[in-house]
């Protein structure tokens, strides 16, 4: 049976939570991912812009106040390569028919 | 979570960090919202105590458009609260269902009461044409208790869809039972005490 490959940007834990994070929500701030996530703020940037460069996520820096303040979102794209990650992964988990 | 940015993941433990991560994220920003209900809830209780109060003492229920300053004092306090926590801009279906249901009621609330002050009829400062300001209660009530009913459903707790139908039903029903007029203020401050309640028990659900 041949398995679909999986893709290699969500296939990581930390990029694969910041996508799971995202697609239950509207929008999320970089301190409420970073929260959730338990990572190091250095680490999490850099998932980030892998992400975004994917074009899975957007990412608007801004202020709230005085203070800077990071959106992430994710896209439509981002939406379609979670969906499919899930199918391919749940084709691992199907028992081939004898 | 670690930081396990190379860290090979089997299938298995692939799919149970997706359906970790989104139960967690869902049962947060719900509990979050709990504190919004606390605050609102709070904030009725507190104006309807204070019109009750003062239309006691003066006998003018002019009183009643202190209401108007519940708004006014509750929206910029919870921009505010929202503000200061450095990660509150987060919205999920539930949160976003429940803040469209209350903002709703909230206009509508506010509509329906400012078309009131346009029959009022002042004889040397007193309101003396009531009619249209005192059947305002069981309206108000009324949609009170479908905001919170709907609240109810969309955080699928029964106290909080009985509670929702007791205050709307109930509010109704004692206005014309009692036909009571600053006594009606006893039902918005159980609307709020019945918000403070659905707070707690978000809190306490998704905590």
């Amino acid at each position: 049976m041949m398995f679909p490959t999986l893709d290699p940007l969500l296939h990581s834990e930390l990029r694969l939570a910041v996508v799971s994070l995202l697609i239950g929500m509207e929008e999320a701030e970089f301190p409420y991912i970073k929260e959730q996530t338990g990572a190091t703020a250095g680490n999490l940037s850099v998932q980030i812009e892998k992400l975004s460069s994917a074009g899975y996520i957007t990412v608007d820096k801004g202020f709230k106040g005085k203070r800077p303040c990071t959106l992430c979102r994710i896209t439509p794209e981002g939406r379609k390569a979670f969906e499919d990650y899930v199918k391919a992964l749940k084709s691992y988990l199907v028992k081939p028919k004898k | 979570m670690e930081e396990h940015e190379n860290k090979e993941m089997t299938a298995q433990e692939s799919l149970s960090l997706i359906s970790e991560t989104l139960n967690n994220s869902r049962r947060d920003i719900t509990r979050r919202s709990g504190k919004y209900f606390l605050f609102w809830g709070a904030l009725l209780t507190f104006f309807s105590l204070l019109v009750y109060l003062l239309w006691t003492i003066t006998g003018n229920p002019a009183w009643n458009c202190l209401w108007f300053a519940m708004p006014a004092v509750g929206i910029p306090l919870e921009r505010f609260m929202r503000r200061r926590k450095e990660s509150e801009r987060v919205q999920n279906d539930v949160s976003r269902i429940n803040g469209g249901i209350w903002a709703a009621f909230g206009f509508f609330a506010c509509a329906v009461s400012a078309f009131t002050l346009l029959f009022y009829e002042l004889n040397d400062g007193i309101i003396t044409n009531l009619a249209v300001a005192f059947n305002l209660t069981p309206e108000i009530a009324l949609l009170f208790g479908l905001a919170e009913c709907i609240s109810g459903f969309t955080l699928k707790n029964w106290v909080i869809k009985i509670a929702g139908f007791v205050t709307g039903i109930g509010g109704l029903a004692l206005y014309y039972i009692t036909g009571a007029e600053k006594e009606q203020m006893f039902i918005f401050a159980f609307a709020g005490l019945v918000l403070v309640i659905t707070g707690l028990i978000v809190k306490h659900q998704y905590k």
